[in-house]
């Protein structure tokens, strides 16, 4: 599969570099590229949007603390999202179960999705899919918004989640049937 | 339709809906869901999923980039390492002092508390013997908590 993507104007790995030599704005740009994807897998594992947000600052803090051990064998984001993975399973054994409260409202749609017409349009179908989703099981769950929220590919969902990258790919397609089924 | 094809395709779904195909894949597909109402179901509905992922509060960000540059808290700081190999080093020390102060009978019995008489032995809260190989697993923490232990014994301690 060829994946094609705008390059971004400073690959993460050189940001990396940059901030392991303690410069601030490189921990900056690193955090606004992925705090939305680190946010939306804490809030899939926790379905807490407070906690979420929590988890997301500890999550970041966590892996600038541990940025001299990141060896590049996986993309920064992978290892960041692995992190907060980690991380969103360890407040919910503190917190308790997870909350489907903040599943079932509508969620804020991402500001880079549509226009206003368009977003009323699927607002409503859209809506339904993400409270379907959040009926899925963990790593079905977890599979198919990493696949389709960021992108990734089912070796790095594998590691995210802990898995192989054949139950990975079996947890996307289940994941994926069901919600056909639940939204017919 | 091949299901051989409806497979590859449905495995792009995802990049196709989220624009990370390359335009010349992007348009295979495209040409597929044209043709296939199956794949086209399974491509509306990613298409309904990607719409609405939840984007993160607008201020989270600036938030985490505040805390990211503030100073480091106490219990993250380099310095732990060295306070830690410190704690390690003075509690290998009492171990050798100790071990030279026993009775010769005692002194091939492996280990750095070998011939430490019960009274001498230095033994934290949690029980674990300073110097012991475990003093690596320690959290920050108890080390903390052994490095504030160590300093009351080196100064109230001998009063």
């Amino acid at each position: 599969m060829s994946h094609w993507e705008q390059p971004d104007p400073v690959p993460d790995e050189a940001l990396v570099r940059r901030a392991r030599e303690g410069e601030e704005a490189a921990l900056s740009a690193l955090v606004n590229r992925h705090t939305d994807a680190v946010y939306r897998v804490a809030l899939a594992i926790a379905g807490d949007r407070d906690l979420a947000q929590d988890i997301s600052q500890d999550a970041f803090l966590k892996a600038f603390r541990g940025l001299e051990g990141f060896r590049g064998d996986a993309s920064f984001r992978t290892w960041l999202l692995t992190i907060v993975a980690n991380e969103a399973r360890g407040a919910l054994r503190r917190h308790g179960r997870r909350r489907e409260s903040d599943l079932d409202s509508a969620p804020p749609l991402a500001s880079h999705a549509k226009g206003p017409d368009q977003m009323a349009e699927l607002s409503g179908e859209s809506a339904r899919a993400r409270k379907a989703l959040g009926r899925l099981p963990e790593k079905q769950r977890l599979s198919v918004q990493l696949r389709v929220d960021e992108g990734l590919s089912f070796r790095e969902i594998a590691e995210v989640i802990g898995s192989t990258e054949g139950a990975a790919r079996v947890n996307y397609f289940h994941g994926i049937r069901r919600l056909r089924e639940w939204m017919e | 339709m091949s299901e051989a094809r409806c497979e590859i395709v449905r495995e792009r779904l995802p990049d196709f809906v989220g624009g990370r195909l390359a335009p010349s894949d992007a348009a295979q597909v495209q040409a597929h869901l044209g043709e296939c109402a199956e794949c086209r179901d399974e491509a509306e509905l990613v298409g309904l999923l990607h719409a609405a992922r939840p984007a993160a509060p607008a201020a989270l960000a600036q938030r985490i980039a505040s805390a990211a540059r503030a100073p480091r808290r106490r219990a993250y700081h380099p310095w732990w390492g060295v306070a830690a190999a410190s704690v390690a080093a003075v509690a290998l020390g009492i171990g050798v002092m100790s071990r030279e102060a026993a009775a010769p009978e005692d002194a091939d019995v492996p280990g750095i508390v070998a011939g430490v008489g019960e009274a001498s032995l230095w033994v934290a809260d949690d029980g674990l013997v300073a110097g012991a190989p475990a003093l690596e697993g320690l959290s920050d923490e108890a080390l903390l908590q052994l490095l504030e232990e160590m300093d009351t014994g080196t100064t109230g301690g001998a009063a």
